[in-house]
């Protein structure tokens, strides 16, 4: 697929993995779909986008992608794996090593200021100034992206009052809460009628509550605007319930690229997580009683299983037959965290990076 | 599969847009300067302390010390008009850590991802310096003419306010490529006594530069600040001002000697400029 010109392969043969994981992906991303951008127009297009800063550091190693116009597309991954980065590069303050990416039509090392006309961020930490008021803020906003002022005047008052900040905007953001400072945030980034909205770990800080009320704001903000959507994130609760689909990026590439339910459906419909003194063992006995390879994921003293080809109780019987029993065992739904397990070999998160 | 990219919007429409939001990118720059220094009162009083205590404390004392009574006057306008050469330079440094601030506090990154050329950020931060220090000039003046500073209202007055202009255009640009250049406000801060007050002690401030020995006035006459000096008292005191431009270029046509003065001052300031957009420009974008 070109998202430009030229013939090109489709996304999922681009990708940089493995046979097993490409035998993965060519599941869950099924690449003789035509896909979800045939005869639509791409809002985000991204084409063998790669980034190499001093140091031989290659934080973004080619990857592509097209969002389409409208949907919310989450780049899901650990610290480090280059989401970052990518989003830079498409809002224009990292330039790309090489590659091409297109924000509504226009190219973003070519035309960075078209680009930028037509995007907006909503930064991982606060970018407002904390001394002015809020108005003040969403004014300068309107300003520099030249809107003009009775259509910018109505947008303000529409989206204060849909995210329930009208009522503060004449105070000094600094005394403001983290959730009131991140609902002004997202309305200042939509102020300008952006055509693609870029969210970067938007509810990094945020206490449960205020994450939950966040997810409202902005699907509700979404409905009404229609924006499209890029949101990075490592949460994945976060990314399941925002996202129509999800790219895992790992060490700068995309390993898979799909839907959540469809990501989700990968794994099969329930998993096996237990707990034993020799996992690897367990995974051993597992896999030579017709379990697939990737299907076993060990991290530690806990393994885990998807159930597609035995069923719980008979792996349990399996590995109380091989001499490793399990210590605790918990059949469940599979979680985007199995996803990533599955395709990565480790887990987002460290337990302390989890959210309440 | 193809992919149809959104076509772009109809240029001329899209480009006259464009020009207008530059245009309009700078002065709305300015003005969320200025809110922001309004908001800080410290900001805008303290650059302008240490020169006002100079012109109303220090001057008349040390005219009245080393200057006999004929030219007690003289001398305190003299040493008075000196402090232009703290006030500009202590106010451009001190407007330059709202860059460092912007920066580590994230605004800036809000700016960075607007659709304006990175030039405006620089611009629009310029044009409330310029702002700030002219205010600042007026209330240095007037209390120093107060105080019994004895200046000279004529059309040389316009040298004065060219110079002004020029030398803080100049003064400016250097705190946007410390700002760029250095990592923490920390850092920064214990650049701006180096930058703003060392050349102040032989720039011809509280004496003439034939006073220096003969190397340093060398060094001296390569100083902006030299430069602007002259030009700040041909501008409101013309004979002293007339003997600091001779003292530089040693030639008896005084408007010549001005213009060159100003040219290179100008010179100066257009490569601080410059570098100032570049740096900015290169750090805005890794």
């Amino acid at each position: 697929m070109s998202l430009f010109a030229g013939p090109v392969r489709p996304l999922t043969r681009e990708l940089n993995v493995t046979n097993n994981e490409e035998k993965i992906n060519d599941r869950i991303t099924d690449p003789h779909d035509p896909g979800r951008m045939t005869g639509a127009a791409a809002a985000v297009a991204a084409e063998e986008l790669a980034k190499i800063y001093p140091g031989d550091i290659h934080a973004v190693k080619g990857i592509s992608f097209a969002v389409e116009a409208g949907e919310a597309f989450g780049l899901l991954g650990p610290n480090g794996a280059g989401k970052t980065t990518t989003i830079g590069m498409l809002n224009t303050t990292v330039k790309p090593s090489s590659g091409r990416a297109l924000l509504a039509g226009r190219d973003v090392t070519r035309d960075p200021i078209g680009a930028r006309s037509v995007s907006s961020v909503v930064f991982q930490d606060a970018v407002v100034d904390r001394p002015l008021t809020g108005r003040q803020n969403l004014e300068l906003h309107l300003k520099l992206w030249g809107v003009d002022t009775s259509v910018g005047r109505r947008r303000l008052a529409e989206l204060t009052g849909t995210v329930g900040i009208s009522d503060i905007l004449d105070r000094p953001v600094a005394t403001y809460s983290g959730g009131q400072r991140r609902r002004t945030e997202i309305v200042r980034a939509l102020l300008s009628g952006p055509e693609v909205l870029f969210l970067d770990e938007p509810t990094v800080g945020l206490d449960t509550r205020s994450r939950h009320d966040l997810f409202d704001v902005i699907g509700t903000l979404r409905e009404r605007t229609g924006v499209t959507i890029i949101i990075t994130t490592h949460y994945l609760d976060e990314a399941e319930r925002l996202c129509d689909r999800l790219a895992i990026i790992q060490s700068g590439t995309i390993v898979a690229c799909d839907s959540p339910a469809r990501l989700l459906a990968s794994i099969g419909p329930e998993v096996l997580e237990l707990r034993t003194d020799d996992a690897a063992k367990a995974a051993a006995v597992l896999r030579a009683n017709g379990v697939e390879p990737d299907d076993v994921v060990v991290i530690g003293q806990t393994l885990t299983a998807s159930l597609r080809a035995i069923n719980g109780a008979r792996a349990l019987e399996l590995l109380e037959d091989g001499n490793v029993p399990a210590r605790s065992a918990t059949a469940r739904h599979p979680n985007l965290d199995d996803v990533y397990l599955r395709l990565t070999g480790g887990p987002i998160l460290s337990p302390a990076d989890r959210p309440e | 599969m193809t992919v149809t990219a959104i076509p772009a919007p109809i240029l001329g429409k899209r480009g006259e847009k464009s020009r207008t939001k530059e245009v309009r990118a700078a002065p709305t720059l300015a003005m969320r300067r200025l809110a922001l220094s309004v908001r800080n009162p410290r900001a805008l009083v303290l650059p302008v302390m240490n020169p006002v205590l100079f012109a109303l404390v220090i001057a008349p004392a040390l005219a009245n010390t080393v200057a006999g009574p004929a030219q007690q006057t003289t001398y305190m306008t003299f040493l008075a008009l000196a402090t232009m050469g703290l006030l500009i330079p202590l106010n451009s440094l001190f407007f330059g850590i709202g860059v460092v601030v912007d920066r580590q506090q994230g605004a800036m990154r809000e700016l960075l991802v607007a659709p304006i050329r990175r030039s405006s950020i620089v611009l629009g931060n310029m044009m409330a310096a310029i702002a700030i220090t002219s205010l600042q000039t007026v209330v240095l003046i007037g209390l120093s003419v107060a105080r019994g500073a004895d200046y000279v209202t004529s059309t040389h007055v316009l040298w004065f306010v060219g110079a002004t202009l020029v030398y803080t255009v100049l003064m400016y640009s250097v705190a946007e490529v410390l700002a760029t250049r250095l990592p923490t406000a920390e850092a920064y801060t214990a650049a701006i006594p180096v930058v703003a007050i060392v050349p102040f002690f032989f720039a011809g401030s509280l004496f003439p530069i034939t006073a220096l020995p003969g190397w340093l006035s060398a060094i001296a006459k390569a100083l902006p600040l030299t430069h602007a000096l002259a030009l700040f008292r041909y501008g409101l005191t013309p004979s002293s001002g007339v003997r600091a431009l001779h003292n530089i270029w040693g030639m008896t046509n005084v408007t010549a000697m001005a213009v060159l003065s100003a040219a290179v001052i100008a010179a100066y300031a257009l490569l601080a400029f410059v570098a100032a957009v570049r740096l900015f420009t290169k750090a805005g974008t890794s």
